[in-house]
């Protein structure tokens, strides 16, 4: 996989028209001249964006010299969710020793609370 | 999809949204992250240490962290972390920027960690705490930043599509 994907397959969903093209590829693989039609523009236009979206990794082409129809490629948009997916790990396991640090910490804090209240209170120190 | 049914607005793979209760009041829980003493007591996951955190506690101030991985593990190296303060509500709200880092706070990519090239330069992480009476709610959203930042319209634009696409390609 080419370096920093993520930001080409972001960089490439950025623009409407790219947009529209792998939308119209969720239903199935298209020749260039199909994914053209919906749109006022020449094919050289269409290709350049079909360009933009394989290097991004978000869509693989034929090998056919003619025809070399287009497809979605799910991988790209996989890996923004695994990076995102690590850090989660990072903050949830984090918040779970916040947890048990806020918890301590107020046991400690009442522990002394009370230390001092029977001190003061309760010359003999007993327990209630 | 990830799990972000906690997000208020969009559903995007770009943010992710934890939301806590912790049974502790609200400026136990602001201190905890805004103190370096006590952000040095749970910063990391399980395992993991924080032998150096560094807070400049206003806007355009930085922090650095250091994260210490378990010795004898593939994490038993020091990861360090920065970020400037964008915004400071004390007790409700800290919006900072957040990337890799080396030992003197200048910013790294993340692959300086053995990390994919697809992590995002620089992210936004916006906490706020929520006073629920001797309680607190602790919502954290943590977004990427690609690189050649796109424009706000840009994102909007896009975001909508994305969602569909990323339903339809769910199930391929």
């Amino acid at each position: 996989m080419p370096p920093d994907t993520l930001s080409a397959t972001f960089a490439a969903l950025a623009d409407p028209t790219r947009r529209a093209i792998l939308a119209r590829l969720t239903s199935g693989e298209a020749s260039v001249t199909e994914l053209a039609e919906p749109f006022e523009m020449s094919l050289p236009a269409v290709s350049k964006h079909l360009k933009v979206l394989e290097r991004a990794g978000l869509i693989a082409r034929g090998r056919e010299a003619q025809w070399r129809p287009c497809r979605l490629k799910a991988d790209p948009l996989k890996d923004a969710d695994e990076w995102l997916e690590r850090y989660r790990r990072f903050w949830e396991e984090s918040f779970d020793r916040l947890d048990e640090y806020l918890g301590e910490i107020q046991k400690r804090e009442k522990k002394q609370g009370h230390n001092r209240f029977q001190t003061k209170e309760d010359g003999n120190g007993r327990d209630n | 999809m990830a799990e972000t049914t906690n997000a208020p607005t969009s559903s995007t793979r770009r943010e992710l949204v934890i939301e806590r209760i912790f049974d502790a009041p609200r400026e136990l829980v602001w201190k905890a992250w805004t103190e370096p003493e006590r952000t040095m007591r749970w910063w990391g996951p399980k395992g993991f240490t924080c032998p150096h955190c560094e807070i400049d506690l206003r806007v355009g101030g930085k922090f650095l962290n250091c994260m210490r991985g378990p010795a004898g593990t593939d994490f038993d190296r020091d990861f360090w972390s920065t970020g400037v303060y964008r915004e400071i509500v004390p007790l409700e709200r800290i919006v900072c920027t957040d990337s890799f880092a080396d030992e003197h706070g200048n910013v790294v990519p993340a692959k300086h960690y053995g990390m994919g090239a697809d992590v995002p330069l620089e992210m936004l992480v916006t906490v706020t705490f929520e006073d629920l009476g001797g309680k607190t709610r602790m919502t954290l959203w943590h977004e990427g930043l690609p690189a050649g930042e796109m424009s706000e319209g840009a994102q909007q634009g896009w975001s909508e599509s994305f969602d569909k696409l990323a339903e339809s390609l769910a199930t391929a």
